[in-house]
């Protein structure tokens, strides 16, 4: 076990019996196992990030396997609160020796609880903090920018769709010449999308976040503005989202096409998921410029559909009807004709 | 323009070399260095619009002068409320002290402060004394930094904005660097411009420690653990920046007997958050005598009408009482509210038959209570009508699309059914303006 938990002989391993517990919805028995590790002495970092955050992970991949439904990953979540609260409660206890951090999610993001993890990552390091909840506009983040004077701002981000909130973040933060450490899925696996962002750092999870906070500059400039023309055509985009995936889930094929035993969750539900995702991968990456977004997007669906036993073929399908539907705009047009199925397996190119 | 005052006769020794002052020396800025910032006080204008907070200010300003403009850099700023000197800045940037004003007023800082007319202190390269440096650096430990410098001139220049000299920009520069005349101009240009930035961020301080102290009892409140339940709440101001609101929760109440309502007052912003304060107070003066929801609103009614405001309140109060077996007895009143709907454990969804009149409109007002058994794994939703009236691209949201999308959420806890519910109004509304909204779950079970 990663964070050194300390070992009671006979008893199943901590993350195993945390995950249990998600499964089963039932908090006490997660808030046990939390409270169990800490008053062993286990480094409250470590079950944050090696039990807590791992758990979640873990939901969000129950979900992509349809073993779970939205409703169960809600129920779940919710019981990861509570056990993060947990941790919460004996991080208060922390003297707050260092300055003060904002941690929040920008709009579009409605997962709070890894912005919550690293908030208590955070206050366990000894720094204030201050929590936003889940899609917190722009405006708010403002307001508490300039009530509150922070050392820093870091915001979470687990989906692609939340990435251009996530830079009027930045905006907001380098603006008033704050540093701004993001995280999450959404910025992949490297500091790629979050330096194309204008962010001042980028960490992969809560401990690499405690060690990022602690190296940001008292002061950074005004993140330059994004190029013009991608800046343009992704707000286009935006604008016009709600229209183009109305029309793909319309055109889209995929609910005829369902075989084998009926999915957990409703395929239409995953239906308006992967559509609205692709959109936002076109918009991360004309944002980014990182067009792993989009391959990877496209692989994502593929593994969702096949799943819930519909053809993976279909994932090409939607990259034909999403040339189809984006004459207007050029540059999104190039992305998906050039990115799209790159990597799927039905094409024959499996992603390396 | 600087009246050049003549520094202190004696000068000041030289730090050993090794000694930390061969580290934090400015650099070598080379030749024309002075000409290299012509652009810099358009720069700190710029740069200290982007924030109304006065440290931040600070932090961007010292940053921005250190160290291309001068090798250290001291803000001292005059607080007038307490009669402190503040002093931000020094070799780090991030470091904030106090000085009391008295002591300081007869040195260069009071000088400058009282008079708005910089003053330059020349140091003599070998002088064996450090005194001087007290009249622009009235701290031990900045100016032992200052003195590490080894520095030839320190500038003190006024902060004045708006007809008054906030405080005082002091720069130093070491080695055999000084400020020639054409440095000494650009500094008052850039103190001139910092200073109506400084001066709108104290003003905006000021303002926002009052907003902060009166809104403290109107933000929504932590929720306390009751045991053998699980209760969590949802909530989103219309001014989308704001944490307060004319929409409320809150529960009362210990051990096995609780009471949480919800309520919505007519209006918006401030002045709904205000009567909203008060609404919340009878509630919770009503509550101290009795837990009848029926009583509590009737107070409640009376207190507003006897207010003689023309506003109303509508609200909604459920009193839970947890059981032995895990369900809970639930009593519930309204007052020209939606009434609370219940999310079977099953996943079936049943509303509530309660209805009253609105509190605050009529002298007095009876309310009756409509009660109902929660079993182990039910939930309790209250919510204000600013979450059916969300109005999208569709028109309103509707009770119909909240009743079809609660059922997956049965048994799931509080939390997600908030969230669930929060998060599809929200994106149903797609960034469009909305009414004040609350939610308020309680749910059975762990």
């Amino acid at each position: 076990m990663p964070g050194g938990f300390p070992d009671t002989p006979g008893a199943p391993d901590p993350a195993a019996r945390f995950d249990d517990a998600l499964g089963r919805v039932d908090a006490d028995a997660a808030v046990e196992v939390v409270d169990g590790l800490l008053d062993a002495g286990a480094d409250p970092l470590g079950v944050l990030v090696d039990v807590i955050a791992a758990g979640l992970r873990r939901i969000g991949e129950r979900w992509q396997r349809a073993e779970w439904t939205v409703a169960q990953e809600h129920a779940a979540t919710a019981v990861a609160v509570v056990a993060t609260r947990a941790v919460a409660r004996r991080a208060e206890r922390v003297p707050a020796t260092r300055g003060q951090v904002v941690v929040a999610c920008a709009e579009r993001e409605w997962h709070a609880l890894p912005a919550t993890i690293i908030a208590c990552a955070l206050r366990t390091a000894g720094w204030r903090t201050t929590l936003l909840g889940a899609a917190t506009p722009a405006r708010r983040l403002s307001q508490y920018l300039h009530d509150l004077g922070p050392d820093a701002v870091a915001v979470s981000c687990s989906v692609l769709g939340s990435l251009p909130a996530t830079r009027h973040f930045i905006e907001a933060g380098t603006a008033a010449g704050i540093p701004v450490l993001v995280g999450g899925a959404a910025f992949g696996p490297d500091p790629v999308r979050a330096l194309a962002l204008g962010a001042t750092a980028w960490a992969p999870d809560a401990r690499a976040a405690v060690t990022a906070v602690a190296g940001l500059p008292a002061v950074v400039p005004t993140a330059p503005p994004l190029p013009q023309a991608v800046a343009a055509e992704q707000a286009a985009l935006a604008l016009a989202h709600d229209r183009l995936a109305a029309d793909l889930r319309v055109r889209w094929s995929p609910t005829a096409r369902v075989v084998g035993t009926p999915p957990l969750d409703g395929v239409d539900g995953v239906v308006g998921s992967v559509v609205d995702q692709a959109l936002h991968a076109i918009s991360a990456v004309l944002l980014t410029g990182d067009t792993r977004a989009l391959s990877w997007t496209a692989d994502w669906a593929e593994a969702l559909l096949a799943a819930r036993g519909a053809d993976p073929a279909l994932v090409t399908e939607l990259g034909d009807l999403l040339t189809a539907a984006l004459p207007e705009f050029p540059l999104a047009l190039d992305l998906v004709e050039r990115h799209w199925d790159r990597g799927l397996t039905t094409s024959g190119h499996l992603p390396t | 323009m600087i009246p050049g005052t003549t520094g202190p006769a004696a000068g000041i020794p030289a730090p050993p070399l090794d000694g930390p002052g061969a580290r934090t020396r400015g650099g070598d800025h080379g030749p024309g260095w002075s000409g290299q910032h012509a652009e810099l006080a358009d720069e700190v204008t710029t740069a200290l619009a982007g924030s109304l907070n006065l440290r931040r200010t600070v932090l961007r300003l010292v940053d921005l002068l250190r160290p291309r403009f001068a090798d250290w850099v001291l803000v001292v700023l005059a607080d007038h409320r307490l009669g402190r000197l503040s002093l931000h800045g020094g070799t780090d940037p991030t470091s904030t002290d106090s000085v009391a004003r008295n002591p300081a007023e007869d040195l260069g800082v009071g000088r400058v402060l009282r008079s708005g007319q910089g003053e330059l202190l020349h140091v003599a390269p070998d002088s064996p004394t450090t005194d001087g440096l007290d009249s622009l650096i009235p701290h031990d430990a900045l100016r032992a930094q200052a003195v590490d410098l080894r520095p030839a001139d320190v500038l003190g220049v006024p902060l004045t904005a708006r007809g008054s000299t906030i405080g005082v920009l002091v720069l130093l520069r070491g080695g055999d660097r000084g400020f020639p005349a054409e440095d000494i101009a650009l500094a008052e240009r850039i103190a001139g411009r910092a200073a109506t930035a400084l001066d709108s961020a104290r003003l905006y301080e000021d303002r926002s420690r009052v907003a902060s102290v009166l809104q403290a009892g109107l933000r929504p409140p932590s929720l306390p653990r009751i045991p053998g339940m699980r209760i969590a709440a949802g909530f989103r101001a219309a001014a989308d920046h704001s944490d307060i609101s004319g929409d409320f929760y809150d529960v009362h109440g210990h051990g096995d007997d609780w009471l949480l309502a919800l309520g919505d007052v007519c209006g918006k912003g401030v002045e709904a958050a205000v009567l909203n304060g008060r609404a919340r107070q009878s509630i919770r003066t009503a509550v101290h005598f009795d837990r009848s929801p029926a009583v509590v609103l009737g107070a409640l009614n009376s207190a507003l009408y006897d207010d003689g405001d023309a506003r109303f309140v509508t609200a909604v109060c459920t009193r839970v009482r947890p059981g032995a077996d895990g369900g809970a007895e639930v009593t519930v009143a309204v007052a020209g509210h939606p009434p609370p709907i219940v999310l079977r454990a099953d996943g079936t969804v049943e509303e509530l038959a309660a209805r009253g009149i609105v509190a605050g409109v009529r002298p007095t007002a009876t309310y009756t209570e409509v009660k109902d058994t929660l079993a182990a794994g039910d939930t309790l939703l209250m919510f204000t009508d600013g979450i059916y009236e969300a109005r999208g691209a569709r028109g309103f949201y509707g009770m119909d699309r909240l009743t079809r999308l609660l059922p997956v959420y049965a048994g799931a806890g509080p939390e997600a059914v908030c969230e669930a519910v929060e998060q599809d109004v929200v994106e149903y509304l797609a960034g469009r303006p909305h009414d004040d909204m609350a939610l308020f779950a309680v749910f059975c079970g762990r």
